[in-house]
């Protein structure tokens, strides 16, 4: 084996050294067995996520309204008057699509978070679409969420170019098994998706702090934009954040779910949004294959993992 | 989780045992069919060749009629730079296939028909009814160049064998008798028309034929010319011709040469019927039609019991129609496409917009000239996606969208036909059947795919469509293959097998080798 080939692919036997999970191997083994067809609207409809959420007291963005008919779209002027910032999105929206930010409005114009400047008729259309279903999972009619907008916390400042930063926390069994820290960038028009072009640094699942780093797919140890090293950053409230999504995974009742956070400077880590089918390019940021860690867990006995021993476990699996 | 590990191989090895052993029984029970005696297999070759004097030039093929006794079990035309038409059915609804040249030059053609003859009945239905139109039954009743019903000779012979209150099928039995043994046969240089060979009591086949002809239509009773072939071995073929007459309703053939009477021997296969010549050309020169007949050697599996047929015969698609063979091969290919696409995402990596749209895409490029659907695909999704982002700013809401986005996509579709036949690229009565909403969106994802993940990622989404619809194509043009699984379609058992092989691979993709070929930098 040459070692220009090496820099262009990898070779099935290395991945399988470094337990890197693909991705057909995530879905056939672990979203379609551990994952009921049943629960999934639970995770697909961002509303019903926040419903059971508020229901177990798990932190999440206060919902201001849900606008759900035509007829709410011609008063909505009115229906946000009261709210000087929000953000609008698609209840079943994906990877971040159809979200609208906006820091600033009058009843005639609304000044989104990057600081372009719409016309109402604009952000009513663009409510139109979301109840059309143009953003949502199989194109069904949609309703779109209202609600409070995220003070960016300060821990992120040096290293969010645009936008608010995300915590995706992997987990199998209710066992917290990978983290990441997700950040935009330019590339990434602010929203905090990898596959649009934001980094993302690995969260060591013991002490909440960052390290290696992964960007387009390429190992990157500093943010494209300010240069800034993006490991060893702590991510404040971690152990809170830990317990808020392993209670969660544990109410939604799915076996292989990531959640995401967002840290409010005030609030702490509230949840944005749960996946059935987390990404695997966190295993990039970490430096290190999921299969490992999967299979330690599956070590376990069959049945419910008590929340004293999931927390053990996240720190026995950050060695692994 | 263990069980379906467990299981997978078991129904995978379910799958391929029941394929095998259902193939097998069907190999076996076609192999154990009781032979007939008399029943046998042909061959017939058609090799055409001429010069087309312009573009359009036709060439009309006849396809040998199915009767009672004889079928036609498969049938090949080869050709280049013609263009298949679809014809209308005529009067005698003979079965006939048209093309036409593309432009000017020499061309050949090859049609090869492969029929089993039996002295049982194959069939019932097969035979023509005798209701024809008030039109119909004029049109073979009057009289032609070479059939002059209206002549002398013909009026004076009708006269001296016709009796008074005699039924048609008695003034159809005299006149044949007259035709058979009052008139000699003759060489080329005999009479070949009614009036000539009625006054000269000499004519060739031909001639004698258009005799019996003009008689029959003089004394009223319809009748028409039969082109065809007496299949027997030997070396050189010549067409045929014989006579039709209608009478209570029912076709009768009579042949003067050989003086065979309403039934004629199952060796003769009716191709033209109302009509002299096999294979008609117009526009054409230096023509030259030659036949040739083969016997194949006995394939039992084509030989069945026909008439009363067993319900367990259901499960044969080759006793279907010759016409409806080519369809049922490609929807039995279509499974081949799906796996080819399973291949593709799950082992390859490669994304494509939509799951199928790629087979649709191969499927309607299949029904027609690949050429022409590229351009009209090509046209079409440029010309949408234009109007498409033009249309962004209207800021339309998604249903009416879409639909002023499949209204230009069908305008595409026909005026890109229209252009093609304005440039005598394709005969315009073959229509490129795009799935219009397959195409519509997928102007829509690419549209969208452009303005949220960039450029780039929707032109890598259409390659890899146009990749794996490439492939889909070669697939479902595979002829061999879908006669294959027309006669054996339990071989699908062993196409789900390896779809629930597909459905269960774990490993990694080939995209990912190259995703994740970033884990080599920490190993040192």
């Amino acid at each position: 084996m040459s070692r220009t080939a090496r820099q262009f692919w990898a070779w099935p036997a290395q991945l399988r050294r470094h337990g890197v999970l693909g991705i057909n191997a995530r879905n056939a083994d672990y979203v379609l067995c551990r994952n009921p067809r049943a629960h999934y609207p639970r995770v697909d409809d961002k509303l019903l996520t926040k419903q059971i959420c508020e229901t177990h007291g798990i932190p999440v963005p206060a919902t201001y309204r849900v606008i759900e008919k035509a007829g709410d779209i011609a008063k909505f002027a009115d229906l946000v008057r009261d709210r000087p910032e929000f953000v609008v999105k698609p209840a079943k929206g994906a990877e971040g699509r159809g979200i609208l930010v906006v820091a600033e409005h009058d009843t005639a114009e609304f000044v989104t978070s990057s600081g372009e400047r719409l016309p109402l008729a604009d952000v009513q259309y663009h409510l139109s679409t979301i109840l059309s279903g143009l953003y949502s999972l199989a194109g069904q009619p949609d309703r779109a969420i209202v609600e409070q907008r995220i003070v960016r916390h300060a821990a992120f400042d040096r290293v969010a170019v645009g936008g608010t930063p995300d915590i995706r926390v992997v987990l199998y069994r209710c066992v917290p098994v990978m983290a990441m820290v997700r950040l935009p960038t330019r590339a990434s028009r602010g929203r905090a998706n990898l596959h649009q072009g934001a980094v993302a640094a690995a969260v060591h699942l013991g002490t909440g702090v960052t390290f290696g780093g992964v960007c387009q797919n390429r190992a990157m140890e500093n943010h494209p934009d300010t240069s800034e090293p993006i490991a060893g950053l702590a991510i404040p409230s971690w152990d809170a954040l830990l317990a808020a999504a392993m209670n969660l995974a544990e109410k939604l009742e799915m076996g292989y779910l990531g959640v995401d956070f967002v840290l409010d400077a005030t609030a702490g880590p509230v949840v944005l949004e749960a996946n059935a089918r987390p990404g695997l390019a966190i295993q990039l940021a970490n430096r290190r294959g999921l299969l490992p860690r999967l299979k330690r867990v599956d070590a376990e006995p069959e049945g419910a993992i008590p929340p004293e021993r999931r927390r053990e476990l996240a720190v026995i699996l950050a060695e692994l | 989780m263990i069980n379906i590990r467990r299981a997978v191989p078991w129904v995978v090895g379910g799958l391929v045992v029941l394929g095998t052993v259902c193939t097998a029984t069907r190999g076996y029970v076609r192999r154990q069919m009781p032979l007939t005696r008399g029943d046998s297999l042909w061959r017939l070759t058609y090799s055409v060749e001429f010069r087309a004097r312009k573009a359009g030039a036709k060439v009309l093929v006849g396809v040998p009629a199915d009767t009672r006794r004889a079928r036609v079990y498969r049938q090949d035309l080869i050709y280049t730079g013609l263009d298949p038409v679809r014809s209308r059915p005529s009067r005698a609804s003979n079965r006939e296939v048209e093309l036409v040249a593309l432009r000017r030059g020499p061309y050949t053609l090859t049609a090869r028909f492969d029929f089993h003859l039996s002295p049982r009945e194959l069939s019932r239905s097969a035979e023509p009814s005798g209701q024809p139109s008030a039109e119909d039954r004029a049109a073979w009743l009057r009289g032609t160049k070479t059939i002059q019903v209206a002549s002398p000779p013909v009026a004076e012979v009708l006269a001296s064998l016709r009796r008074e209150g005699a039924r048609p099928a008695d003034l159809v039995e005299r006149l044949f008798e007259y035709c058979t043994s009052e008139i000699e046969s003759g060489d080329n240089d005999a009479p070949q028309d009614a009036a000539g060979v009625l006054t000269a009591k000499r004519g060739t086949p031909l001639g004698r034929a258009r005799a019996l002809v003009a008689l029959c239509r003089a004394g009223k009773v319809p009748a028409r010319l039969v082109a065809g072939f007496e299949i027997q071995a030997g070396e050189e073929v010549r067409p045929r011709v014989w006579v039709e007459t209608l009478t209570n309703h029912h076709w009768d053939s009579f042949d003067p040469v050989d003086g065979y009477s309403h039934e004629l021997p199952h060796t003769f296969v009716p191709v033209r019927r109302d009509g002299t010549e096999i294979v008609r050309l117009t526009d054409a020169e230096q023509a030259a039609v030659t036949f040739s007949l083969v016997r194949l050697p006995p394939s039992p599996g084509i030989f069945r019991s026909g008439v009363r047929a067993h319900p367990l015969e259901i499960l044969d698609l080759t006793r279907l129609p010759l016409e409806m063979h080519d369809v049922l091969a490609v929807i039995l290919l279509m499974p081949l496409g799906a796996l080819v696409t399973a291949v593709f995402r799950t082992v390859i990596g490669v994304s494509t917009f939509g799951t199928f749209t790629p087979t649709l895409l191969a499927l309607a490029f299949v029904y027609n000239d690949w050429r022409t659907g590229i351009f009209t695909f090509v046209v079409t999704l440029g010309l949408g996606l234009v109007s498409r982002s033009l249309l962004d700013r209207l800021k339309l809401l998604m249903v009416p969208r879409l639909s002023v986005v499949l209204t230009l996509v069908v305008w595409c579709i026909i005026f890109s036909l229209s252009l093609l036949d304005y440039f005598h690229v394709a005969s315009s009565t073959q229509a490129v059947l795009l799935p219009m909403v397959i195409l519509t969106m997928t102007i829509e994802r690419f549209y969208l795919t452009t303005e949220e993940d960039g450029p780039r990622y929707a032109v890598q989404l259409m390659a890899g469509t146009t990749v794996v619809a490439a492939c889909c194509y070669a697939i479902l043009r595979w002829n061999e293959v879908g006669d294959l699984l027309l006669a054996f379609p339990e071989l699908h058992l062993f196409t789900m097998a390896a779809l629930v092989l597909l459905g269960r691979y774990t490993g990694y993709r080939l995209s990912e080798l190259r995703r994740f070929r970033d884990f080599l930098k920490t190993e040192t």
